[in-house]
């Protein structure tokens, strides 16, 4: 087990008896794809955002190899354990394709850049000149660049049609069977979904699916 | 790809905010310059009443100067009585009524002597004479010459003694206008000697030899009399201006002595009034460098006016009517609406790359490091907008220098239009014509300047900077 929630409660400051998330508590594995799926508000995306260490929760702990995030740092955290993908791709628009996959923290990113597909002719190009799709791949290829264990993706496919969403989904399947990540997607589609090894289902801030509950 | 590698293609591939900030930059940067090199500006003028005789130089107190010291003076006094720094006030009560008298004492007024020497020790200085001031004097065993018509009730019943350290560079032998008639000129370090009028000599029957007496000009009863030798007679061509009004002042009661014996007269040994220094030039063709040498001394220049022989001489911009001050005012101007205009550029630059610094958060990138890399770009773009600023430095702060003394000219007429008739001077203003500005850039600004646009730089980067980093990763991403 590499990523574990444990008890977990998330509620906005503002909002304070609005539960988010309701004591949560899910695990995670290396060399797996999740899924994590829910309706719009749910709270998917704030329970990565507690797994990427981008906030923290109001009640219970985040342990990533058994330690709490919190004990070294959440940015540690997210420099050493997690890499991100964002369904904005968010690149770094006066960076060339290789640069941004580099700022993933490599010296080499044409290899990356081969096993995202991205054709060599574009590698020197500004990154906002390539397609959505390719954009994604070199969102994949910067967060693959990062030594992290584990990969988390929102919704990485929302901006893409299906057959460039299909592609991706199989890239992120690679990455956690090939590369041995523990790869933690979230997404509306429950055909995408249906690619993970295992899904975590989240309604009203808690887990639906008793299969994976601890 | 570390923080300086992210920053210079951020300048370079950014071109919009990278010029904004540059022309941002230039712009304050040059006009903070040209503020502060009009503030110690030199004014170059030509006075008609005064000048130099011959290949020399000299050099009097300026009365910009003495007025503001006065003021300076009396405003850290306070309304209390006392004395400080050769400045005195008391209160007086005049028919029931309170009023302040303030006065001035010779430590005050003098050329200093320490400054006189400094300049006499410039290269290419062969000589030197200080004057003392005109100092009134009582006779005790000689009558003086006086108008018969004249009612002598206002005045101090004296005549004038002008001490010279060497009486021959005297501006009245050196211009020719004096001669010597009989006997000779007082010599350096003589003591109690003097040259007389030929009028003064035929009213009394004094030769060459004869001793006279004089007295403390207004202690009229007191027992301190000095005596001196009469050396020397002479004659003018033009009687010599009086320095004030009445028969005292006369050209023929004028009495040239050596150079201590007015202020022994007048009660004051070891305190005296030294009113103007000659420098004779060695060298009437070297006269232009040795002019600029002796400008370089080190000395407070703003006390003095130097005054050259066609009566030119630079003027500080302290001494310039309110010339520095309103320098002052333009740097401090620009520097606040530098920062405000800088924080706004900032802001923009941060609202700009929300994006980016969310990016670099989601890495773990530390939000100091963020910031740096903000602040080395905005250094970098600085720096090249400061460098081409000195260039153009000299150019625009010379303009900026004339603009300034054209609008301190125009309000000094305004103001003696406005006053003509209504406010008397407490100094006689002298009749002056600016010739010029001469508004030199010093490394010293160019330093304070580097260092002021870095600080204006680093506090607004710093309080833009706070506004969006104190937000937590995940509210900068989920506003993406």
């Amino acid at each position: 087990m590499i990523l574990e929630v444990k008890n977990v409660e998330y509620a906005y400051k503002s909002q304070k008896e609005r539960k988010v998330l309701d004591n949560i508590s899910v695990r995670f594995e290396e060399k797996k794809l999740y899924s994590i799926i829910g309706a719009s508000g749910a709270g998917k995306t704030t329970l990565l955002s507690l797994l990427a260490g981008l906030d923290k929760p109001t009640k219970g702990t985040v342990l990533y190899e058994g330690e709490d995030i919190l004990a070294k740092g959440l940015d540690y955290h997210r420099k050493n354990h997690v890499s991100l993908v964002f369904q904005e791709y968010n690149l770094i628009d006066y960076l060339t394709t290789e640069e941004n996959v580099k700022l993933g923290g490599t010296d080499r990113p044409e290899e990356l850049l081969s096993k995202v597909n991205i054709p060599k002719e574009a590698w020197k190009r500004n990154v906002m000149k390539l397609s959505g799709g390719q954009q994604q791949r070199v969102a994949i290829a910067r967060a693959l660049a990062s030594k992290a264990k584990v990969l988390l993706a929102d919704e990485p496919t929302g901006n893409l049609d299906e057959e460039t969403a299909a592609g991706i989904m199989e890239l992120l399947k690679g990455t956690a069977h090939e590369l041995g990540k523990c790869v933690i997607v979230v997404t509306h589609s429950k055909s995408l979904a249906n690619e993970a090894d295992e899904i975590v289902q989240i309604a009203k801030g808690m887990i639906a699916d008793p299969g994976h509950l601890v | 790809m570390n923080g300086f590698g992210l920053a210079w293609r951020s300048v370079i591939r950014k071109p919009i905010k990278s010029v904004l900030l540059f022309v941002t930059v230039f712009t304050i940067s040059l006009l903070l310059l040209s503020g502060m090199s009009s503030g110690k500006a030199t004014i170059k003028m030509q006075d008609h009443t005064r000048q130099a005789v011959g290949a020399g130089l000299l050099l009097e107190e300026n009365e910009a100067d003495r007025h503001r010291r006065i003021e300076e003076l009396s405003r850290q006094l306070g309304h209390k009585e006392g004395s400080y720094g050769g400045y005195h006030q008391e209160k007086i009560t005049v028919n029931g009524v309170e009023n302040w008298r303030t006065w001035t004492d010779n430590s005050f007024e003098t050329l200093l002597i320490e400054d006189i020497e400094a300049i006499a020790a410039t290269k290419g200085i062969a000589d030197y004479n200080i004057t003392t001031v005109t100092t009134a004097a009582r006779p005790v065993d000689f009558i003086r010459i006086e108008d018969e018509d004249v009612d002598q009730y206002s005045d101090l019943g004296g005549v004038s003694l002008i001490g010279n350290k060497d009486m021959s560079m005297d501006s009245n032998f050196l211009s020719g206008n004096a001669f010597i008639t009989e006997g000779r000129m007082i010599q350096e370090g003589e003591k109690d000697v003097c040259v007389i009028s030929s009028e003064l000599a035929d009213k009394n029957q004094l030769e060459i030899g004869s001793r006279i007496r004089f007295g403390k000009c207004r202690d009229k009863e007191g027992s301190m009399t000095y005596e001196a030798e009469v050396v020397g007679i002479y004659q003018v061509k033009q009687p010599i201006a009086p320095y004030m009004f009445g028969d005292t002042y006369r050209s023929e009661n004028i009495i040239f002595t050596d150079l201590d014996f007015p202020e022994k007269v007048d009660g004051k040994a070891g305190d005296p009034l030294y009113e103007k220094a000659y420098f004779k030039i060695a060298d009437v063709n070297d006269y232009e460098n040795v002019k600029k040498s002796v400008m370089g001394a080190d000395i407070a220049w703003e006390r003095y006016d130097l005054i050259d022989n066609n009566g030119n001489m630079n003027t500080l911009s302290t001494n310039f009517n309110e010339m520095e001050k309103y320098s002052r005012a333009l740097v401090w101007v620009i520097s606040g609406a530098g920062l405000i205009i800088l924080f706004l550029i900032f802001q923009f630059w941060m609202k700009s790359r929300n994006r980016e610094i969310g990016i670099m958060l989601s890495m773990g990138t530390l939000k100091i490091r963020i910031l740096a890399q903000i602040m080395t770009e905005a250094l970098m773009i600085a720096a090249a907008a400061v460098l081409i600023s000195f260039l153009a430095a000299p150019g625009v702060s010379g303009l900026t220098a004339d603009y300034l003394v054209e609008q301190q000219i125009q309000s000094a007429e305004e103001r003696d239009l406005l006053d003509e008739g209504k406010v008397a001077f407490s100094y006689e203003k002298s009749g002056q014509d600016v010739l010029g500005v001469e508004a030199e850039i010093t490394s010293g600004m160019l330093m304070q300047d580097a260092g002021g646009i870095a600080l204006l730089i680093t506090i607004s980067v710093c309080v833009s900077g706070i506004v969006i980093l104190k937000r937590n990763p995940k509210d900068i991403l989920q506003n993406l």
